[in-house]
C-alpha cells in the first residue's frame, strides 16, 4: 500500500524517470485500483497546494525596522564615529603644533653662542621632594590601581561582547 | 506596494545602506516566515516573536548572503534555526518535539470547538486543523513544500538534512496529514448528527 503510495506521490511531484512515469501512466490507465488511488492522491495533493498561508499582525513589517534601527542607535559612539574625523582632528593638532614650533624656532635669536640663563634673586624654585610624601605616593598608587582595575574591567566586557556577537 | 525589484536587487540596495528595501523584503517574506514559524511555535505571539527575530537576523548576517541559494531558502534555514532555539528556549527538548503526545492535547483542544458552524466550515479549515496537530518538522516541510515554492533540495538545505531524508519525511508528513484530515472530518460529523 505504502508503496504504491510513494509512487504515485513520486509521480504527482514529478520525481520520476521518463521510464516509471511511463510505467506508471500505463498502470493508471489500465488498473481500476491504482487510478483511484491516484486520484485520491491527486485531490489531496490540490488541497494541500491551496493550503492558506497566516498574516502576521499589521504592526509586523514596522516592528522589525524598529527594531534594526534601534539596534543601530544602541552602537557605541565609537563605532558611529568615521576614522577620517579622528584622522583629520589629529593632523589639525600635529600641524597647529608644529607651525607654533617653527615660528617659535624661527623668532629665537642665536646670535650669542653663549647663553646665560640668570635666575631672578627673588623667585623662589620649589623644592620637588617636599610633595612626594608617604601620603601623596599611596594616592598615587591607589589611582593606579583604580586605573587598572578599570581598563581591565573594561577589556573584559569587550571581550564578553565579541563573545556573544 | 511590494516592490518589483529582485530579492537579490534589494538585498544589494539594503547593503547599500537603503532600509526601505529591506522594508520590502520583509514585507515580501514575512507572511510566509510567519506560518513557517507558526508550524513551531502554534501561538501566534511566539510565532511573530521568531519571525522578527528571522528578521534582524537575517539583516545582522545579510552582508554574508552570498546568493549560492535563493533568499528565501536562505531565509528559512534562519527560521528553522531560530525557532529550534526558540523550543529548546521554552524548555521543550528535543525528545518532545519528535514525541507525538505532545499534540494529543491540541488534537483533543479542536475537537467539539466551534460545532454550532461546522457545517460553514471548509475543507481549508481542517486541512489547517490538521496542520497544527503534526509534528513541528512535518508541518514545517508541508509548508515549505507547498507553499514556499521550495525543491526537495531547497528544503533540505534549509533544514540541514539530506534531499532523500527530507523526500521521506515529506511523504511521512503527508501521510500524517491525510490521517488527520480524515478523522477531523470523521469527528466533526458524528458532532453534527
Amino acid at each position: 500500500m505504502n508503496n504504491i503510495e510513494e509512487t504515485l506521490w513520486n509521480y504527482i511531484d514529478g520525481n520520476c524517470t521518463p521510464d516509471e512515469q511511463k510505467a506508471i501512466t500505463t498502470l493508471i490507465a489500465q488498473d481500476e485500483a491504482f487510478r483511484l488511488r491516484y486520484h485520491e492522491l491527486l485531490k489531496l495533493n490540490k488541497e494541500f497546494s491551496a493550503m492558506e498561508i497566516d498574516e502576521p499582525s499589521m504592526a509586523f513589517t514596522y516592528n522589525v525596522m524598529e527594531a534594526i534601527r534601534a539596534e543601530h542607535a544602541e552602537k557605541p559612539l565609537k563605532a558611529a564615529i568615521n576614522k577620517r574625523i579622528i584622522l583629520g582632528i589629529t593632523i589639525f593638532f600635529v600641524l597647529t603644533i608644529l607651525i607654533l614650533l617653527v615660528y617659535t624656532l624661527s623668532n629665537i635669536s642665536l646670535s650669542g653662542v653663549s647663553v646665560s640663563v640668570k635666575v631672578p634673586s627673588g623667585l623662589k624654585m620649589p623644592v620637588i621632594a617636599n610633595y612626594v610624601t608617604k601620603p601623596m605616593i599611596e594616592g598615587f598608587l591607589f589611582f593606579d590601581v583604580i586605573l587598572a582595575l578599570f581598563l581591565f574591567d573594561t577589556f573584559l566586557r569587550r571581550k564578553n561582547l565579541q563573545k556573544q556577537a | 506596494m511590494q516592490s518589483k525589484l529582485s530579492d537579490i536587487e534589494l538585498i544589494e540596495q539594503t547593503l547599500a545602506g537603503n532600509q526601505a528595501a529591506y522594508t520590502d523584503l520583509v514585507k515580501r517574506h514575512q507572511r510566509f516566515v510567519f506560518t513557517l514559524a507558526l508550524r513551531f511555535a502554534k501561538g501566534r505571539e511566539d510565532a511573530e516573536e521568531i519571525a522578527q527575530d528571522c528578521f534582524i537576523k537575517a539583516y545582522r548576517s545579510l552582508a554574508s548572503f552570498q546568493g549560492q541559494s535563493k533568499f528565501s531558502t536562505w531565509l528559512y534555514s534562519i527560521v528553522y534555526t531560530t525557532a529550534m532555539t526558540f523550543l529548546r528556549k521554552k524548555r521543550v527538548d528535543t525528545d518532545s518535539i519528535d514525541d507525538e503526545n505532545t499534540y494529543i492535547q491540541i488534537e483533543n483542544q479542536s475537537s467539539g470547538y466551534d460545532v454550532n458552524n461546522a457545517e460553514n466550515k471548509s475543507r481549508s479549515f481542517y486541512l489547517n486543523q490538521a496542520i497544527t496537530q503534526l509534528l513541528p518538522d512535518d508541518a514545517a516541510i508541508i509548508t515549505m513544500f507547498y507553499k514556499g515554492e521550495q525543491s526537495l533540495e531547497e528544503i533540505a538545505r534549509a533544514l540541514g538534512m539530506e534531499a532523500n531524508t527530507v523526500k521521506v519525511k515529506l511523504f511521512r508528513a503527508r501521510q500524517r496529514l491525510k490521517e488527520k484530515l480524515e478523522r477531523n472530518l470523521k469527528h466533526e460529523a458524528k458532532e453534527l448528527i
